[in-house]
């Protein structure tokens, strides 16, 4: 507009305004692509809003169910709510122990700054195939051998290392090669300049990365608990399928509250710490 | 200057012995806390682990043609298995993605009411404490409390569940994107007169669209190992097979369907992750990457 205005004066008699870029061919197959997928996809689950309508005064009557839990359950100390929020918590807390430990070592051997080249060549497709599983695939395994809190505790782990491990692993590839140099030509061994440059230097990060894993591994109980592998998830089925909808509430509101409490003290910590 | 060692004193180390004793100490009782854990098992478990695994492979590796042993359909061929773990786990692709499109079509518009630099504080904390809220109901819970009951046991009830999870981390991801932005941009468009609206067309979005594009592929890729897991409450998708056949121990099988798991989401991951590249840093830094 004001170009035109004072294009005028000078008499000439078009806008030479630059024409605006044609959408480059990729960023129309992009978006052609994108379609074609998310058709394909709502074809294959059926995609359809009706349900929402047609079931609605079934969901509010399980609502009006959910919006009066029993808070007996909360307020009582004994209940099976705090005894399984004290197995997930120990269970959150061991699997975030072990499992971050071992991923230290395991991104050590997973960085080519820190690795001769077949060691890490090797380490990181490991890495990649652990982590395509969900952990709930490997809490389904281990609850075959024996049930309780063990195989949740030992899939988490499994998980944790996985995430700790890569990201970790990503930290290493990125620290100063300043010191490592300094201790090459001083001589230092692999061992040493571990110890003495890269641990040091990804410390923060790492303890960051231990903290996020924690905050996974809270939430994560209620999935293991759905196949039984300890926790309060399990709590969660068991209300679930005797459809005892306030009592359900009552640990919905806990986990709610607990996750968000867990998260905003780990911000914190993180914030402080990267 | 009397010698020539004065070297600096190392820093303290007891604070790092404090806190490593102080974690191990919170581990023992946590450990000691889970009175039902058998960890006299924990032995067993690595040989028993191997046992099973290798069943598995045995399954992955039969030629496919094969017929398994003990099946009540003498017909039946691993081929099927193959076949069967491939399109279940394409119909967990499939709610993923339809998940994804549901968060990102939602929160994109919310991220705007929710950035400091686009929105005022009474409509920023609200929007805010929306997104916090629904990122800690885990998937699983919005799946059995609300989707479940809307949709039945059937794969939409598991696509509704991830993308209004979705919605609250991407909402969350795409704000901060949109507070990353160059200020200067909008602030040339204001002087010259541009609307809220204006702004945002032209000065924010063209911004803020890759790095977001980014991350809805990132959180698609996310939400096909969600998607998993939501199938052992029959919310659709490959898990609710996986959770039967791995309970009835039939390991050939279950590797089988581990196996197209880790293939399936391996290759969507490789690809996202080119796409991504290729979003973020253009075609020429693409070409050197490949």
């Amino acid at each position: 507009m004001s170009q035109a205005t004072l294009e005028r004066p000078g008499g000439s008699p078009k806008q030479v305004r630059p024409a605006q870029p044609p959408p480059s061919p990729l960023l129309i197959g992009g978006i052609l692509g994108a379609v074609a997928v998310t058709v394909v996809a709502g074809w294959a689950i059926d995609f359809s809003l009706a349900p929402v309508i047609e079931q609605w005064p079934m969901l509010t009557m399980i609502l009006e169910e959910v919006v009066h839990p029993e808070w007996a359950e909360i307020t009582d100390p004994s209940s099976r709510l705090w005894i399984a929020l004290k197995e997930t918590a120990a269970i959150a807390i061991i699997a975030t122990f072990v499992g971050s430990l071992i991923a230290l070592g395991v991104a050590l051997l997973g960085s080519k700054v820190s690795a001769p080249p077949a060691v890490y060549r090797v380490t990181k497709p490991v890495m990649s195939v652990i982590r395509s599983l969900p952990d709930m695939a490997y809490a389904l395994v281990f609850v075959a051998v024996v049930t309780g809190p063990l195989p949740g505790i030992l899939a988490l782990t499994i998980f944790n290392i996985g995430i700790v491990a890569k990201l970790t692993a990503e930290s290493i590839d990125a620290v100063d090669p300043g010191p490592l140099e300094a201790l090459d030509a001083a001589g230092a061994t692999r061992w040493q300049r571990a110890r003495v440059a890269i641990v040091p230097a990804v410390l923060p990060n790492y303890a960051s990365y231990v903290l996020y894993v924690f905050e996974l591994n809270i939430r994560a109980s209620v999935v293991l608990g759905a196949v039984g592998a300890g926790g309060i998830g399990q709590l969660i089925m068991l209300y679930f399928t005797r459809d005892d909808y306030p009592r359900m509430a009552a640990v919905v509101i806990v986990i709610f509250v607990v996750v968000i409490a867990i998260d905003l003290l780990s911000q914190f910590l993180r914030r402080r710490l990267v | 200057m009397t010698s020539a060692t004065t070297r600096p004193k190392p820093p303290p180390k007891w604070p790092y012995t404090a806190v490593g004793l102080a974690l191990i100490g919170i581990v023992l009782v946590a450990g000691w806390s889970l009175d039902d854990a058998k960890w006299e098992r924990l032995p067993q478990f690595p040989g028993e682990i191997l046992q099973y695994a290798g069943q598995m492979l045995d399954g992955v590796l039969t030629w496919p043609g094969a017929h398994p042993e003990g099946q009540a359909d003498p017909e039946l061929t691993y081929g099927d298995w193959w076949l069967q773990s491939l399109k279940l786990m394409g119909e967990s692709v499939a709610l993923a993605w339809i998940g994804t499109c549901v968060g990102a079509l939602f929160s994109f518009p919310l991220a705007f009411l929710a950035a400091s630099n686009t929105a005022p504080l009474v409509v920023r904390l609200p929007v805010r404490l929306f997104f916090n809220a629904i990122r800690a109901v885990p998937e699983i819970l919005l799946a059995v409390i609300v989707m479940l009951p809307l949709f039945g046991l059937n794969p939409m009830a598991g696509a509704m569940a991830i993308g209004i999870h979705s919605i609250g981390s991407l909402g969350k991801l795409t704000l901060e994107n949109i507070e990353a932005v160059d200020p200067r941009p909008v602030e040339a468009v204001a002087a010259a007169g541009a609307t809220w609206w204006q702004r945002i067309r032209t000065a924010v979005i063209p911004q803020m669209m890759p790095e977001t594009v980014a991350f809805w592929l990132y959180r698609f890729e996310v939400n096909i190992r969600a998607s998993a897991i939501l199938g052992v409450v029959s919310a659709g998708g490959i898990g609710a097979l996986l959770n039967r056949v791995l309970r009835g121990r039939e390991w050939e099988w279950g590797g089988i369907m581990l196996a197209v798991i880790i293939i399936v989401t391996i290759l969507v991951d490789q690809l996202s992750a080119t796409l991504r590249h290729r979003i973020l840093h253009g075609a020429e830094a693409t070409a050197v990457a490949a």
